[in-house]
């Protein structure tokens, strides 16, 4: 038992995060579908008819629309639709935490020799990972239900949902620990799981437009939205449920074989590992000795990965702008009409706009969240003790780390937006290039907000940092979602770090809003200096 | 006239349930050698971690050259060498990259100090960090607090993991330290250890500094181990009565104990018993230690 108790206070912040999360989508979405499909037959016939239109273009991220005109056909496409993803990265994380990070820290090599077995250990985290699976999807769907005010919504159908997002999540989980059992180190292994899972979700997303032949069987997602239980009263597909229990099962046991059979910190695979050349010297590499580059310089490869990454997310989103625009301004619903131009969705740019900016600030907050997640770690693990051993101030430390994330930010938002320009260009889209660079580099407000905000949690309590952040950027991003559905006061709006940057390319830049996140970051790196001098290291 | 390298006055750290260091009253002069000596938990890292301002004090304070280890911390740090007890968690870095990123933080140490520190100490600064045995991390972080050449090193516990042959050449670096003028604090929990390098001892127990004396007057405490092998009977009874013998073991016809003080009680114990042997030796420094916690 004591190795199931300590599993699930390891996946405690997962379970928190994921049902806080789930619960405010699933009953957000639920309340917004009234507002937007409207309340008489014909308003969602004709939502219906648009959302069908607008989902052809937009099936490389989500299902193809089916009853859209009830909410459980809406909360299908809109909201199961790209949660399964959210659930595959979740199980990314932790299934590199538990198949490498415990590895890394050493918690494995106690445990073993404490007399565990290899596979006993394992079983037992994913078992308990399974149950917080469950627990999750569970209250969130609960909450969905409970929420569905009058809409007709069955309890078995959302049940059959819950099985299906399940099924989903344990084959991501299976396929992360298998990465984890060739990468030896946690980070590497969550970022190539969390990569994997996202190429399948895209998969599965260019097999609904595009003949890919049996490729698409690779994907989970695929699978998974062969069942759809909310518009067929629940009914699953017997075929794709098996197929992703199966798929989970095989895959947990490759996990588990592997662990058991492989050197504990070693890849698993023969051969694996350059042989390194016998130095007595320090590195020549001069950028590790110099401030801000150092820290930059080691974290090349990622901040390469999360360029290339963006790059590519920002070019595919802007190369459908023009059709998804022509389909989107032609609707005849009032409140989607409404809901359009609340947000600024009728010209080409203002899209392109939309777009783009939308998913950068939520990018670039995640990356900022990841930065603080590492700092919290340097602290934990005694880095910081020896950065602080040499002659370096609490302060320089709080202004190096945030120099080098918003470093790192404009790299990855000058290549978008060079990238959005262009591929905006050979759309026929005119985009004023002075307002594309402005945007840009006020996209740097946003990470230096999340990250200054981040450091105070972090210098304060290290443990509680990722958590709280986290915490900010979803209710953040669910205010500014459905702000131009329910109207919400200005104070509420404000509330969101997204909606003070605004959407510079779709009208007026908010500098107001701008400075309140200059404030909001300037204040908190002023508190974050304060925090960390006064606190103990390593406490 | 040598001034104080370390100098505390009253510092405490509390975390509670008689945990942490109080009321430490020490003083390391310049060129010194000082060993910081206790048993697991009793206050060693926690004064080291204060020294080093990672820590902040309940109450006194320390001050190292005369800055003051809180307020001042960046200065003192310019003039300390740390190797922490803990070593700190690099991951995928390789020593060579450690060492050039620490040092490109301090700002004041030459590739050629680095290369000889681990040249001295054998370590292939190519691999990288997880691939280390501890006892190549403990080196590393050896290598760390000398590169710089400080006029102050702060060791926590600096031969743990470290094989016979590179405790010498840790021995040897500490000695080479001490002879261009700078001051060493090694805390340790291993006696021999600072028997061989140095100059004076401070024992602290349960957070409270027990005793500081020059590593001779400790060594020439009065005390001895002795072991006496009787042909009959061992006289138990006025053993046990004997003032100063302490720790008295009795197998079969042997008598052991540690003696404080003169012979003449054990001799008049003695007298009249058929001794077939009879050995006295100088206790070694980790008996005299242990005699403290008795």
């Amino acid at each position: 038992m004591t190795l199931f108790r300590i599993a699930l206070k390891q996946q405690t912040v997962g379970l928190v995060a994921m049902t806080a999360g789930g619960v405010l989508g699933g009953v957000l979405n639920a309340l917004a579908f009234v507002q937007i499909a409207g309340t008489t037959p014909a308003e969602r016939t004709a939502f219906a008819q648009q959302m069908t239109v607008l989902g052809a273009q937009l099936s490389y991220m989500l299902p193809t629309p089916v009853r859209i005109d009830t909410l459980g056909g809406y909360l299908e496409w809109r909201l199961f639709g790209s949660l399964p993803l959210v659930y595959g990265i979740w199980a990314a994380i932790s299934a590199s935490g538990s198949g490498r990070g415990d590895e890394e820290r050493g918690l494995v090599e106690q445990w073993l020799a404490a007399g565990v077995g290899r596979a006993r250990y394992l079983v037992a985290r994913v078992a308990v990972f399974a149950a917080v699976a469950v627990v999750t999807t569970g209250v969130m769907l609960l909450a969905t239900l409970l929420s569905a005010s009058g809409e007709p919504l069955a309890a078995g159908e959302m049940l059959a949902m819950g099985v299906n997002l399940v099924a989903t999540t344990l084959c991501c989980y299976g396929m992360a620990l298998v990465v984890a059992q060739l990468v030896t180190t946690r980070r590497g292994a969550g970022g190539i799981a969390a990569g994997l899972i996202i190429a399948l979700f895209l998969v599965n997303g260019a097999a609904r437009s595009a003949d890919i032949g049996p490729i698409r069987w690779l994907s989970p997602f695929y699978f998974f939205e062969r069942s759809r239980p909310l518009t067929a009263n629940g009914a699953l597909d017997v075929v794709g449920i098996a197929a992703l229990l199966g798929a989970a099962l095989v895959l947990l046991a490759v996990g588990v074989v592997a662990f058991a059979r492989r050197d504990l910190g070693g890849t698993g695979l023969p051969g694996i590992g350059r042989e390194s050349r016998v130095t007595r010297s320090p590195s020549r590499d001069v950028l590790l000795r110099l401030p801000v580059l150092g820290p930059l310089r080691q974290q090349g490869v990622w901040i390469a990965a999360w360029l290339v990454g963006f790059v590519a997310l920002s070019a595919s989103l802007i190369s459908i702008t023009r059709t998804i625009v022509d389909s989107l301004t032609s609707s005849e619903v009032p409140f989607l009409r409404a809901y359009f131009e609340r947000a600024g969705l009728s010209v080409y740019d203002s899209f392109v706009g939309v777009m783009w900016l939308s998913s950068a600030t939520l990018l670039l907050s995640i990356y900022a969240i990841l930065q603080v997640a590492s700092w919290s770690a340097d602290d934990a693990e005694g880095r910081l003790a020896t950065i602080l051993s040499a002659p370096v101030s609490h302060g320089r430390v709080i202004v190096e780390r945030l120099a080098t994330l918003l470093v790192a930010v404009a790299l990855i938002a000058a290549a978008s937006s060079v990238a959005v320009y262009v591929v905006a260009a050979g759309q026929g889209i005119t985009l004023d290039g002075g307002r594309v660079v402005l945007a840009a580099a006020l996209l740097l407000t946003i990470p230096f907000a999340f990250g200054s905000i981040g450091q105070f949690v972090s210098a304060s309590r290290p443990r509680i940092a990722v958590l709280a952040l986290s915490a900010v950027a979803v209710s953040s991003y669910f205010v500014q979602q459905f702000l131009p559905l329910f109207g919400w006061p200005d104070w509420v709006a404000n509330l969101s770090l997204y909606n003070l940057y605004g959407m510079p390319m779709s009208g007026e830049i908010r500098w107001g809003g701008v400075a309140g996140l200059v404030g909001i970051g300037a204040v908190a790196t002023a508190l974050s200096v304060a925090a960390l001098r006064r606190r103990d290291v390593g406490a | 006239m040598k001034g104080l390298a370390v100098k505390t006055e009253g510092l405490t750290k509390d975390y509670g349930n008689g945990r942490g260091i109080f009321d430490l009253d020490l003083s390391v002069a310049e060129g010194e050698v000082f060993g910081f000596l206790g048993p697991n938990g009793a206050g060693k890292t926690t004064t080291i971690r204060l020294l080093m301002g990672l820590i902040h004090a309940t109450r006194g304070g320390a001050r190292i050259f005369g800055l003051d280890c809180d307020r001042d911390a960046v200065a003192v740090k310019r003039k300390v060498g740390y190797c922490p007890g803990e070593l700190p968690q690099f991951g995928g870095w390789r020593g060579a990259e450690i060492v050039a990123y620490v040092a490109g933080l301090r700002g004041d140490v030459t590739d050629a100090a680095i290369t000889a520190l681990a040249e001295r100490l054998d370590l292939d600064l190519g691999r990288k960090y997880r691939e280390y045995s501890h006892g190549n991390k403990q080196k590393l972080g050896l290598v760390l607090a000398f590169m710089h050449q400080p006029a102050l090193a702060i060791l926590d516990e600096p031969t743990t993991g470290l094989d016979p042959l590179h405790q010498q050449e840790f021995y040897g670096v500490v000695r080479d330290v001490r002879a261009r003028g700078a001051t060493i604090f090694i805390s340790s929990h291993v006696l021999s250890e600072v028997e061989h390098v140095c100059d004076r001892v401070g024992i602290v127990r349960e957070g409270h500094l027990v005793t500081v004396s020059a590593l001779d007057d400790l060594v020439g405490m009065r005390a001895f181990r002795v072991e006496i092998d009787f042909a009959d009977d061992v006289p138990t009874d006025r053993l046990r009565s004997v003032e100063g013998l302490d720790q008295l073991e009795v197998t079969d016809h042997r008598a052991t104990g540690l003696l404080r003080g003169t012979f003449e009680p054990l001799m008049a114990a003695i007298a009249g018993t058929r001794v077939i042997g009879f050995t006295s030796r100088e206790p070694s420094l980790e008996e005299i230690f242990l005699s403290y916690y008795r």
